[in-house]
């Protein structure tokens, strides 16, 4: 849920507001650190590290992983879903390495990302990709502002790059010389431009290339969902999944694994009441070093750049200072685990009506929704980090009573009681912005503090005695000597320390008072202007509104909407709109996009209080409203830098001053900060599009599009793919023979129950036809055997209701956490579990594997292990010995270059074995800790996974989430 | 035109007024919506029918340059103050742009 969660916050890390990290925060379409992390750390069980084999190279003939070998992970999975943009961006634009060349290795790269995740999912059934098509009126604002400062940042940055590369070059520092190559502008990862085209058919040759190839892809049925058909990616992915369980054939214990980092995924995962549902995404790595975007080295930014070193002589100079970069690793996210956390949080007992678990996920849902979505501004007084969710849960389970019911039901709100639970928070509302404002005090305190000392340690005390009452440090081998003529020696030291005294007076008054006194630091700070107590800080923003203080409401509506605080319409204008959001975005998640042309019309959100008598606010959306158009979608969200995009009379709509839609492309705006610091994460005050003013001034240049521009703005279809070996191959292959042109149902039997309408596709590929290679460096497919054909979801009449229930026949998996009432010895077997299998094989050491463990380890620990007070001899580390995990990661050394050629990704020798054991280690090494510390085992609901009452863990392997 | 002189055009007016009043945006409150609407009356007889929309887009562009602080290009602003000459904006919201806040930082 983008940029409303993903903006980092005061108290929880500082080290946020490094204006340089910003990409990492808020990637477009990328991300929620906030929600994620807190989830991650309030559940820390629903995560599982991926294994991940690695192909092999023998004689330098790469050997591609056999994936139709069980998985690693000791879970089969039947559906593999992709959301594509969250693989789009970090292959096309990447932070952490050179960016591609060219768009043809971008491709390569797509390719390969989706290799790696299908070597570790193995989808046995389904490969769902899905790029996003045109995205619903309600997520245009957040888009638009999106793309109008990504523009902007983009060309800052080029400034900024050749600014410091003349600085570097005119000191005699040394650049590689610069690339020529055309900016890569992410904004043309749209729907309706030229490369999400050339990316759709790309993929379709990969599929292609892989059902004839791979033999791990030989049983499985891929669907292409490309930026042709409307939706956004993972809305279309739940569409599918939606409208598969709703009919009969279905399995109801398919195992679903879901591919991308938004947060909503968690959302989207629990709303199919999917008993069997995982997210996979890579493993959220804050703080990673990134490389100077001038010289690729790691350790500074662009503004600080000194250029490289030396000249490049051998061949592989320019690698002298680059860190070896670990390729990012992957996760998963286990929501039956989550499943799990939330029955022990939400179930309630004593209701005035039957407790259902079920219900009540969709409520927590619902109310995560309060504190932010990609749709709505979140409520002022709702943060993720302030506790937020907790808090909600809590009034969630107070108000129960009175609200005599749910939330929701299948996605549709019941405003009567969601005012209860605002009215609650309202309550709450003063405090909150109180104590927020205390918060953030203490915390710029404490931070003034610590920099305070942090300088005092630089600068050592004030005073310092010398010669041979100099301070000698502890444990030194030659011992102190007595002390000699001791009052001669005292006298020095006063008189020196007057001396320097007087110099710094006598500095003092030549410096007009400024100079700081004191005896320590007059010789070297003699004429050096002290800086203002608070230069080093970060730039402090004005808030208007101090929502700590009285009169906080009035404050806000006249600084953020300029209206008076007398002005009741107005406010409830704003609310209405804000419930018709929540009952909008609940229902695009549980029902699919109730209206295309809904949006919320304003910047900021209202507060909980003011959601009072809202229970007419809302009755229903507008029917049968259409998406935009490719192209009519890129003319809503482009800035009028980013026009290249479009056809020339279209582009000039952006910029002619006598165009009928001038006023949609400011060429700066303004941006309120809203209490954070830095414009990236302010709110941009972009203007409305208004709707048919867009369509009324297309009408006059649609007829400008070319044939091929036409084709990018039309309306595309899904297309599902296969190989030979396939049940469905003939069936299909018979459609294409008899040309039948109506749509055909999959017969169900055919494909694990999926069902859905085939129609023949205009370019289809087929079996014996070559397909061409899109890519230069990747050949033909002479020999094809995959078989594309149109798939249509399955349909519903009007105003069907997808239910948000268990399926009938749906087997809940294994629990895995600890049960709350778990005593070891009272005769209920239980025992942790680290990943999907929970009758996992146990590594076990012997003694002297314990030794050396033990040894390195624990060396810091007191008390840890039994065998840790035996030092091993100082000459043990000296030998050659590297402990397997004393390097924090692995680094996996991925070689691009070997792998841009051919099909299968070529990865070095696989580690994998050797970490699974480690982890292994680690764990029997804690099992061994908690039979030590039998007495207070009861306190520790979570087991050893919480870490609370255990040694620290090992730094390897181990999920950090600071 | 002053505010009296809208009041009574819209009471003489009441078709056109009505029209108008659709083009009022849902966000848009009555300090800032009657400004607008004012410019837009003001200069509704220098445009025909058919270019309409081009008259609302430069109420937009005055409103948005007012209320909302964005920038446009100098001819195009120069242009709509000048139609807008001799509405009175009471109080107008201060605004920092994007570009100021940056290079604000980066001077640093």
């Amino acid at each position: 849920m983008g940029s409303l969660w993903s903006c980092e916050t005061l108290q929880d890390a500082p080290e946020i507001f490094d204006i340089n990290r910003k990409r990492n925060d808020c990637l477009p379409e990328m991300g929620v650190p906030a929600f994620f992390r807190w989830l991650s750390r309030k559940y820390p069980s629903i995560i599982v590290h991926c294994v991940e084999e690695k192909g092999k190279e023998c004689n330098g003939v790469r050997i591609p992983v056999d994936t139709t070998k069980p998985n690693p992970n000791e879970v089969e999975f039947d559906n593999l879903y992709l959301d594509m943009n969250g693989i789009i961006h970090p292959c096309t634009h990447p932070e952490d390495k050179p960016a591609p060349k060219n768009e043809d290795e971008m491709m390569v790269a797509i390719f390969e990302y989706i290799d790696r995740l299908f070597n570790i999912v193995r989808p046995r059934r389904v490969l769902y990709m899905a790029i996003d098509g045109v995205a619903p009126r309600a997520k245009m604002n957040q888009q638009r502002s999106r793309r109008f400062r990504a523009s902007k940042e983009g060309v800052e940055l080029v400034e900024e790059k050749s600014r410091v590369r003349e600085e570097v070059i005119q000191k005699g520092g040394y650049l590689p010389p610069e690339e020529i190559k055309e900016r890569f502008d992410s904004n043309c990862i749209t729907p309706g431009t030229e490369f999400m085209d050339n990316l759709a058919h790309c993929l379709r040759y990969y599929v292609a290339e892989r059902l004839t190839n791979d033999p791990g892809w030989k049983n499985i049925v891929v669907f292409l969902s490309d930026a042709s058909v409307p939706g956004e990616g993972e809305h279309k992915i739940m569409d599918f999944i939606r409208r598969q369980r709703a009919q009969p054939n279905h399995d109801p214990n398919t195992h679903h694994c879901l591919c991308g980092a938004d947060a909503d995924l968690i959302m989207l995962g629990l709303a199919t009441h999917e008993p069997n549902f995982t997210i996979i995404r890579e493993e959220f790595k804050p703080n990673k070093p990134r490389p100077c975007g001038l010289c690729g080295q790691t350790g500074h930014e662009i503004k600080d750049c000194q250029g490289m070193p030396r000249e490049k002589q051998g061949q592989h100079d320019e690698f002298a200072n680059t860190m070896p970069s670990a390729e990012q690793e992957f996760i998963f996210i286990r929501l039956c685990v989550l499943r799990e956390y939330l029955a022990r949080e939400l179930t309630m007992a004593s209701l005035p009506f039957p407790f259902d678990f079920e219900r009540s996920v969709d409520d927590w849902v619902f109310m995560c929704f309060f504190v932010g979505n990609d749709f709505l501004p979140h409520l002022p007084s709702l943060e993720i980090r302030e506790g937020a969710i907790d808090r909600l849960v809590r009034i969630y389970k107070d108000v129960v009573h009175k609200t005599g019911g749910y939330l929701t039901q299948n996605g549709y709100v019941n405003l009567e009681r969601v005012e209860m639970i605002m009215q609650a928070v309202g309550v709450a509302e003063d405090n909150i912005f109180k104590k927020r404002k205390e918060d953030e005090e203490n915390f710029k305190r404490r931070n003034k503090e610590k920099r305070k000392r942090m300088k005092a340690e630089q600068q050592g005390p004030a005073y310092l005695t010398t010669g041979q009452f100099a301070p000698h440090a502890l444990g030194r081998r030659d011992r102190p000597e007595a002390v000699q003529n001791a009052r001669h020696q005292a006298c020095d030291m006063r008189m020196q320390s007057n001396m320097s005294a007087a110099q710094s007076l006598k500095a003092m008054m030549k410096n007009g008072g400024n100079s700081s006194a004191g005896p320590s630091d007059s010789a070297d700070s003699r004429g050096v202007k002290r800086k203002a107590d608070d230069s080093d800080s970060e730039p402090e923003p004005e808030d208007n509104v101090r929502l700590w203080e009285e009169g906080w409401k009035q404050r806000y509506y006249k600084n953020k909407f300029d209206v008076d605080a007398t002005d009741e319409d107005f406010r409830r204008k704003v609310v209405q709109s804000y419930v018709e959001g929540l009952c909008w975005v609940l229902r695009y998640y549980y029902q699919g996009c109730a209206s295309w042309k809904w949006y919320f019309p304003f910047h900021y959100a209202p507060f909980a209080s003011d959601f009072k008598d809202i229970k007419d606010m809302f009755s229903d959306f507008e029917k049968d409203t259409k998406p935009f158009k490719p192209l009519e979608q890129l003319m809503g969200v482009f800035p009028a830098a980013s026009g290249n995009f479009l056809p020339p009379t279209w582009r000039n709509l952006m910029s002619s001053p006598d165009s009928s839609i001038i006023d949609f492309y400011p060429d700066d705006f303004a941006i309120d900060l809203n209490g954070k610091k830095y414009a990236w994460q302010g709110v941009a005050l972009l203007p409305f599009v208004d709707e048919r003013r867009l369509r009324a001034a297309l009408a006059d240049v649609y007829p400008d599009l070319t044939p091929e521009e036409k084709r990018r703005n039309s309306l595309g279809s899904d297309v599902l793919f296969l190989g030979k070996s396939h049940p469905l191959f003939d069936f299909i292959h018979e459609l294409y023979r008899t040309e039948s042109n109506e749509d055909t149902e999959i017969p169900a039997e055919l494909c694990h129950g999926i069902q859905g309408r085939l129609n023949l596709d205009d370019d289809p590929i087929l079996p014996d036809n070559t397909v061409r290679s899109p890519v230069p460096m990747l050949r033909d497919i002479s020999q094809n055997t995959a078989i594309g054909v149109k798939f249509k979801d399955p349909q519903y009449p009007d105003g069907f209701v997808f239910k948000a229930v268990l399926l009938p026949g749906a087997k809940i998996p294994s629990k895995v956490l600890k049960p709350e009432d778990w005593v070891r010895g009272n005769g209920q077997s239980w025992r942790p579990q680290l990943g999907f299998n929970p009758n996992r094989q146990q590594a076990h050491l012997d003694q002297s594997g314990f030794r050396a463990l033990g040894h390195n380890l624990n060396r810091s620990q007191q008390g840890g292990g039994q065998y840790s007070s035996t030092p091993p001899p100082s000459s043990y580390n000296q030998g050659g010995y590297r402990p397997s995990h004393s390097g924090g990661h692995q680094s996996f050394q991925h070689s691009r270059q070997n792998s841009l050629m051919g099909a299968p990704p070529s990865f070095h020798q696989p580690q994998f074995p050797r970490q699974q054991q480690q982890q292994q280690q680690h764990y029997d090494r804690r099992r061994d800790d908690w039979h030590d510390r039998g007495d207070n085992r009861g306190q520790h609901h979570q087991g050893y996974s919480s870490g609370r009452g255990y040694p620290l863990p090992p730094p390897s392997r181990r999920y950090n989430w600071n | 035109m002053s505010s009296m002189d809208v009041q009574d055009f819209i009471q003489q007016n009441r078709a056109v007024a009505e029209q108008v009043e659709n083009y009022r945006g849902y966000w848009e409150s009555d300090k800032h919506w009657e400004p607008r609407r004012e410019f837009i009356l003001r200069n509704l007889n220098d445009f025909e029918d058919s270019q309409l929309d081009h008259l609302l887009s430069l109420s937009m562009v005055w409103a948005n340059n007012v209320f909302l602080g964005c920038r446009y290009s100098t001819e195009l602003l120069e242009k709509v103050k000048e139609m807008a000459e001799g509405i009175v904006v009471e109080d107008a919201p201060v605004f920092k742009t994007r570009d100021e806040i940056v290079k604000k930082q980066q001077g640093r």
